[in-house]
């Protein structure tokens, strides 16, 4: 079937299979592999997208229904040149990465966290990234990043998105 | 080394840009013109013969172009080391539940299953045997290769420390225990599934792309077993969604199976994994059965230790021959004694198999060792750390093993500093005196480790990098181990910069390729800082030469009289001459802007017979204090502080560090508190992450970690190690620190509710069910 949606701030228009999930559309049908698949049942938080703004595991969402709605996946993450943006800046800044394939869902979590909440405590944090797993980081200098850009954000509320 | 510009200074990991921005490219996330995609078809059978395999139904199969059976291989796909016991797919016989047995490629994923589905297989099921303990009965069904030697063939290996008689010695001690610990079987759990990419070259050979650790086992292998010569075979790893030692065996059969099916269809072919296939495929940490006997005098002075246990290698050896090695060196702990010995037995069974897993046999000695040593300072009524720092080892001792510590051992400097930091002497005191009645009881345990530095008397150790001038400037580096998540590059790079003391932003490090790298051994137990780090400085250092000749000649003097001011050559006219300049003249002068290091590890020797020698060139230590709070209603148990601090020699890439400390941690508390791969007759009882818990953010505490830098003289820049050991010493201290609050022991891992409650496990009855739905279905 054709769907339209907003995928990262433009319109796409493409013709999928009825049976496939939010994850499989982006990854082999958009080619956008910053999108991971680690689990396929919603349980490890790697193939994280904001739909509408909202946290959601991309492999949980069946594609046809992001019909009409606004999908951001990490390709839609970075500052206005390019580059990375304050939140990923701070992920390499602290040391968050080791193998970084969690990293992508990371980044999509902290930012669904902190669009809702300007200055989490570090349980908040927690709490927020409950859902995505990380075997190799024990998730201290992600809690560090993800703290750091909220305290900064907090310093410049002025600061648009693009700005970042 | 005061003025180290880079080497242990504040600095980024150097692949994590592209990481954060999702444009990392996993092997997943690889796709070529053409490419096949790979399935294979998998045992539902702990034990069985295969009485038929008709792989041509699958070929009539729309969308399917190959189908491949140990048959396309040279001897069946015979490999493995040290015992050549594995098949790249299974030949007769199959050993446990999800050994491969036949691959297949086809034009999309689901012809490829459908693929699958239509191979005909008809297994005879044989007996099979899944206690460990009843491996080696009489009757007990073979699982292992025929062997010569009269020893039963579900015999692997017998491994032995011997230091004097501790049987006598336990006799006259005042204090001794005797207990039994068990542990059980640990999932990796990367990330990353397995997958590989194979891609066959005009000339009839096949590059391989493939999430491994050590790409040159792979690439010897498939010579091997495709018949090929080396320069037919490259393998390339690309960025790996970690690993934890679990990237080897496996893998190597995927790409076996891959390679197989590329030439075949002379196409790409790609094949990875979905997580049930992964868990139900994979080797994991094996199982252990202990029984520890301490002897110890009333005044606190450990006198004698008895270790015996037995080790489950499950289907194949892998690497656990060399896992039970490791564990026999590491089984008694970080401690003196006058007398001590260790037998450790490694057997066959038809549950899964086991490999590395980060810590090799150390892991799992240390939840035992380290839970009889507490019990033993209880016993004595003494202070659990204080009683540490009474035995522990520190420089100008002589291990168990007959081994003079003559430098680097900052043990009692780790427990020391963790004592403080944790507030030890108060806490103790303080939760001593928590009401009997309270439902949620604190508790505090300490938990010390020793581990031997790279591979030791297990095998040549050496590594080989090479560094590179290119026309642009840039510097590249190559070396034969890879970085799996773990910073190795980043340790390159600062090395390589502090030596030829340029920006590490000049400075790539490629990926590992056996086209292009030196064969440097395998990437495992935690040897890639010294090893490769050490033949990284090497060749920076060979490379320097050249620049510094170049110099002298640019500035009109001698070699000795050349200074550098930051990038910047500087000689006796005080004329600054920049590095790009000096690389400049080093080409007009025909100076040769590559060179590679080699660095040889100092000689070290086991002997395997009589139990002693000197097992590792240098030790890691360290000690770490958990806090918990455990609720007696539940049985849950809250890890509410963790204090780590390990005795690593120089730190080089200290962000790396911590983040390598702290995820070693959290492998630990799972290990301590949930994860448990349990087999029920051979069949995994966890597939996925619904029901295999390992530590989401909520369950890690803050940590406070910190390091001891005792210098090791061999090291590069006197660095040793820190990934394995980070992990060692976690589930033991959890494990103390429960039975600080609750009075309690539970000696068989993990801590779940049901022991912590109950003191024992709820009967579970395994259904092979979800194991083959997800084999053939999902």
């Amino acid at each position: 079937m054709l769907i339209n949606f907003t995928l990262n701030h433009k319109p796409v228009s493409i013709d999928i299979p009825t049976d496939i999930t939010l994850s499989v559309m982006l990854r082999e049908h958009l080619k956008l592999t910053g999108t991971k698949e680690a689990c396929e049942i919603g349980e490890c938080g790697a193939c994280s997208v904001l739909l509408d703004g909202e946290l959601v595991n991309s492999c949980l969402v069946a594609a046809p229904s992001v019909m009409g709605r606004e999908v951001i996946t990490i390709e839609g993450i970075h500052a206005e040149d390019g580059g990375p943006n304050d939140l990923q800046r701070n992920f390499i800044e602290k040391g968050a990465v080791q193998c970084g394939f969690c990293i992508p869902g990371m980044v999509i979590a902290g930012e669904a966290l902190l669009a809702i909440k300007s200055e989490p405590s570090r349980l908040e944090i927690r709490e927020a990234l409950a859902g995505n797993l990380c075997r190799c980081t024990g998730y201290m200098q992600i809690v560090d990043a993800i703290e750091t850009t909220a305290k900064e954000r907090a310093e410049k509320p002025n600061l648009s998105k693009r700005e970042r | 080394m005061a003025d180290l510009k880079y080497i242990g200074q504040p600095a980024q990991r150097v692949d994590a840009l592209d990481k954060v921005m999702g444009k990392t490219k996993y092997v997943g996330d690889m796709s070529i013109p053409g490419m096949l995609y790979a399935r294979t078809l998998r045992s539902e059978l702990p034990h069985a013969r295969i009485v038929r395999l008709d792989t041509s139904p699958a070929l009539q199969v729309p969308g399917v172009v190959a189908v491949v059976t140990s048959a396309d291989f040279v001897n069946h796909s015979n490999f493995g080391f040290p015992i050549s016991d594995m098949y790249m797919l299974a030949h007769e016989k199959v050993r446990y539940v999800g050994e491969g047995i036949a691959s297949v490629a086809a034009e999309t994923p689901e012809a490829a299953l459908e693929g699958v589905k239509a191979i005909i297989c008809e297994l005879e099921p044989l007996p099979a045997v899944f206690d460990m303990a009843h491996a080696l009965d009489p009757d007990a069904p073979q699982i292992g290769p025929n062997r010569t030697d009269g020893k039963h063939p579900n015999y692997i290996g017998h491994y032995p420390v011997y230091k004097g008689n501790p049987k006598e010695k336990l006799l006259q001690c005042d204090m001794v225990i005797d207990q039994k610990y068990e542990t059980v079987m640990q999932e990796h759990a990367y990330l990353e599934t397995e997958g590989g990419l194979a891609i066959p070259t005009p000339e009839g050979g096949v590059v391989v792309y493939l999430s491994c650790q050590s790409p040159f086992i792979p690439r010897n292998d498939l010579c091997k077993v495709l018949g090929l010569p080396a320069d037919r075979v490259r393998v390339i790893v690309p960025p790996v969604g970690g690993s934890f030692g679990g990237k080897d065996d496996l893998n190597y059969q995927t790409a076996g199976q891959v390679a197989a099916l590329a030439l075949k269809a002379k196409r790409p072919v790609r094949m990875t994994f979905s997580r049930e296939e992964s868990i139900i495929a994979s080797y994991k940490r094996g199982s252990m059965r202990m029984n520890i006997k301490l002897g110890a005098d009333k005044d606190g002075t450990l006198r004698a230790c008895e270790f015996r246990s037995l080790y489950d290698s499950g289907a194949y050896s892998s690497q656990s021959p060399f896992t039970s090695w490791r564990a026999s060196i590491h089984a008694m702990g970080a401690y003196r004694y006058d007398d001590c010995t260790v037998d450790i037995d490694t057997v066959y069974t038809n549950t899964g198999y086991a490999g590395a897993y980060r810590g090799f046999g150390n892991t799992e000695v240390c939840s035992g060792i380290e839970q009889a040593i507490d019990e033993m300072a209880d016993a004595l009524k003494m202070d659990p750390l204080e009683f540490r720092l009474k035995n522990c080892l520190k420089v100008g001792d002589v291990t168990p093993h007959g081994q003079l510590l003559s430098e680097s051992v900052g043990l009692r400097d780790c427990l020391l500093a963790v004592r403080k930091m944790s507030d030890w002497d108060r806490k103790r005191k303080d939760f001593a005196n928590q009401s009997p009645s309270a439902e949620k009881r604190r508790g505090i345990g300490v938990s010390a480790l020793f581990h031997g530095t790279s591979l030791g008397a297990e095998g040549l150790d050496e590594a080989t990098a090479t560094i590179e001038i290119h026309a642009d400037n840039q510097v590249t580096i190559t070396s034969g181990l890879t970085d799996y998540g773990t910073g190795a590059r980043t340790v390159y790079t600062l090395i390589a910069a502090e030596i030829l003391g340029i920006q590490p932003e000049r400075i790539k490090v490629h990926n590992p390729d056996t086209n292009t790298a030196k064969d440097s051994g395998p990437t495992v137990a935690s040897r890639t800082t010294i090893l490769a780090g050490n033949s990284v400085r090497v060749a920076a250092q060979n490379l320097l030469q050249n620049l510094d000749w170049a110099a002298a000649d640019l500035l009109k003097c001698d070699v000795y009289q050349v200074h550098r001011v930051g990038e910047d050559y500087i000689g006796p006219s005080e004329e600054l001459v920049s590095w790009d300049i000096v690389v400049k003249h080093a080409r007009e002068m025909g100076l040769v802007l590559s060179a590679f290091g080699r660095w040889s590890a100092p000689q070290i020797h086991w002997d395997e017979e009589k139990g002693t020698g000197t097992p590792y060139f240098a030790y890691h230590f360290g000690a770490q204090v958990a806090e918990v709070e455990v609720d007696l209603k539940t049985g849950h148990t809250d890890v509410v502080n963790i204090w780590a601090v390990h005795d690593i020699g120089k730190v080089i890439f200290p962000q790396g560090a911590y983040g390598q400390l702290y995820g070693g941690i959290s492998h630990g508390l799972g290990y301590g508190l949930y994860e448990d791969l349990d087999y029920q007759n051979g069949y995994a009882q966890s597939i996925n992450f619904d029901t295999y818990l390992i530590p989401t953010s909520m369950d890690m505490p803050e940590i406070q970690g910190g390091f001891v830098e005792a210098t090791f003289s061999a090291g590069p820049f006197g660095a040793k190690n820190i990934a394995e050991p980070a992990m060692v010493p976690t589930a033991p201290a959890i494990l103390n620190a429960i039975a600080n609050a609750t009075g309690r022991r539970i000696r068989k891992l993990p801590a779940n509710l049901e022991r912590v409650m109950l003191g024992k496990e709820l009967t579970k009855k395994g259904s092979p069910f979800s194991c083959k739905v997800a084999l053939k279905i999902t």
